[in-house]
């Protein structure tokens, strides 16, 4: 039991800080999803996101813990993010991930051991949607845009696009400025 | 002919591609189709699935409420809200999921009318809880005893469900049809391909029989114009033989009547007496050496003068007293001998030769042609005076 608390302790110490992450004056997406290389997946239920002290201890979390850090981090730093949770076919087959405006990409956990980390893909949520799927060889049937309070640990969905309605009926074109 | 076959052929290999890009572009628009329509069934999955999820937060939120109540327990609280905040999420998803579908929306805002008072109960009972209470709280579920809401509720979400399975047997026929259409479509273009690839087999079948058919005709043209031109050959090298044949015997005969004409002349030549041959008219036309050794005139002054340059008659008086007639002419029309004839040959100097003269009618065939004339010299003191 004192050797696995040591070991814990062990990594805990060369483990990642939230203070790390929010202090890195140069902390870009890109060198966001690198520092999750060596991170494991754990599967928890969705609507649980683990505290973000205890993800980058643990070095273990699932695509909701990574992307709502992302969201989080980036929108810090200045950043335009959305978190984006598609559903797919099947029991609890959802995955999220964390769009970023300005490198027109997204950040996905499946994508933390690759060298192109970043997913590019335009801003609707039904692109995102059909990539992600495509990624996972399925069929989505709808996605959600939410936000995350780490304060509340709430989930808020503010928009959810159907994959059956009319493309140009999608809720996020409404609320969004056209893009050039 | 030729054409004819290559524009068939033309028109099936353009038909193969033709129909191969028809059944693509079919499949891939029935296959557009399937997709849309299993969209359509997952997403009846989903709707059934979130109508469940709502059923089963709405039992959790229930029973972690009247938990709380009797506990008081912070985890129940929170395990109650959450619960009540998860049938919120489910309702809400639900209620896009459902957003073109009318008759399902309906019910889902219908269910929503029932949860909103279920969840603003919770609410009221979690605050009286939390403020301690008690009276309240067991005011509240007291009056919940006898409510049906939540019955009402399920029923709600059974008919949700019950709708969305109708769909879901629709949905699931119309992608089954669709996936046949498919089959027929592949399967109908694979038919007409292997039609078309057979008529091209039989058209290049049937050409290759009518190039052979025209090969052995012509084979069989030129095998007779061999046999002929053979047979014509053999025939002309017959031809051929015969004429040379007819030739050498031409030449043979030629060369007879050359020598026996040869051999006539020296007859005639070597005769002693003196031979003229005349024409009709009586004009000479050939001599023998005799004439001219007798009258010492040279041929030339000899051929094609008249007999009487040389030769006179002696005739004896017409008893008649009638105009003296010429004998050689006389018999020569009459074609028929004059001989023992007395004349007189008058050579080169004037000299006055008694001769006995005969002539000969020459025929050829029935008609008179010439003469011949044959002067016998008379002996000296044998012969008339001149």
């Amino acid at each position: 039991m004192l050797a696995l608390a040591c070991i814990v302790g062990v990594a805990a110490l060369d483990a990642l800080t939230m203070s790390d992450l929010l202090g890195d004056p140069n902390m870009t997406p890109k060198r966001f999803a690198n520092l999750f290389e060596d991170f494991n997946f754990d599967d928890h239920p969705f609507v649980e996101v683990q505290p973000p002290d205890e993800f980058l201890a643990t070095k273990s979390g699932d695509c909701i813990d990574y992307a709502v850090l992302a969201d989080y981090v980036l929108k810090q730093k200045g950043y335009g993010t959305r978190l984006i949770r598609i559903e797919m076919v099947g029991k609890n087959f959802n995955h999220a991930v964390c769009y970023v405006t300005q490198s027109r990409a997204y950040l996905d956990y499946n994508n933390r051991v690759y060298f192109f980390n970043l997913q590019r893909s335009g801003p609707s949520i039904r692109e995102m949607a059909t990539k992600v799927a495509d990624s996972f060889n399925a069929n989505w049937t709808f996605a959600q845009e939410f936000t995350f309070d780490y304060d509340t640990m709430a989930k808020h969905v503010f928009i959810t696009i159907v994959k059956t309605d009319p493309p140009e009926e999608d809720p996020d074109l409404a609320t969004r400025p056209p893009q050039p | 002919m030729k054409d004819k076959v290559i524009h068939r052929l033309l028109f099936f290999f353009l038909g193969i591609p033709m129909v191969l890009l028809a059944v693509a572009f079919q499949a891939v628009r029935n296959i557009n189709r399937s997709v849309a329509t299993s969209d359509w069934v997952n997403h009846t999955h989903s709707v059934i699935l979130e109508a469940e999820a709502l059923r089963t937060a709405l039992y959790v939120s229930d029973a972690m409420m009247r938990t709380y109540a009797q506990s008081g327990d912070a985890r129940d609280l929170a395990a109650c809200r959450e619960a009540l905040a998860n049938a919120l999420d489910h309702l809400d998803i639900d209620k896009a999921l459902t957003r073109h579908e009318p008759a399902q929306h309906d019910q889902i805002i219908q269910i929503e009318s029932l949860v909103s008072p279920r969840v603003e109960f919770a609410q009221a009972l979690l605050k009286a809880r939390q403020t301690g209470d008690t009276e309240k709280v067991h005011t509240l579920l007291n009056g919940d005893a006898g409510s049906t809401a939540s019955h009402d509720i399920q029923r709600g979400i059974d008919t949700l469900k019950d709708e969305e399975l109708t769909l879901l047997t629709e949905r699931d026929t119309a992608s089954y049809l669709q996936a046949q259409t498919t089959r027929w479509t592949v399967w109908t273009g694979v038919v007409l391909d292997g039609l078309l690839l057979g008529g091209v087999a039989w058209l290049i079948r049937d050409d290759l029989s009518a190039r052979r058919r025209v090969a052995a005709a012509l084979q069989e043209a030129n095998d007779q114009l061999e046999t002929r031109v053979r047979e014509r050959t053999a025939e002309l090298v017959a031809a051929n033989a015969q004429l040379s044949s007819e030739n050498l015997e031409r030449q043979w005969a030629n060369q007879a009547l050359e020598h026996q004409l040869r051999y006539n002349h020296l007859i005639v030549d070597s005769i002693t007496d003196l031979v003229l041959v005349l024409t009709k008219a009586l004009n000479i036309s050939r001599v023998n050496p005799a004439v001219i050794h007798l009258t010492g005139l040279d041929p030339a002054a000899l051929i094609n003068q008249p007999l009487t340059r040389i030769l006179r008659l002696v005739t004896a008086p017409d008893e008649t007293g009638g105009p003296m007639r010429d004998p050689l002419a006389q018999a020569l029309r009459d074609g028929r001998d004059l001989r023992g004839q007395a004349g007189v040959v008058e050579d080169k100097r004037g000299r006055q030769i008694p001769v006995h003269v005969s002539m000969f009618p020459l025929r050829d065939r029935d008609k008179i042609v010439g003469g011949v004339v044959t002067l016998q010299v008379v002996p000296p003191g044998t012969g008339p005076k001149a």
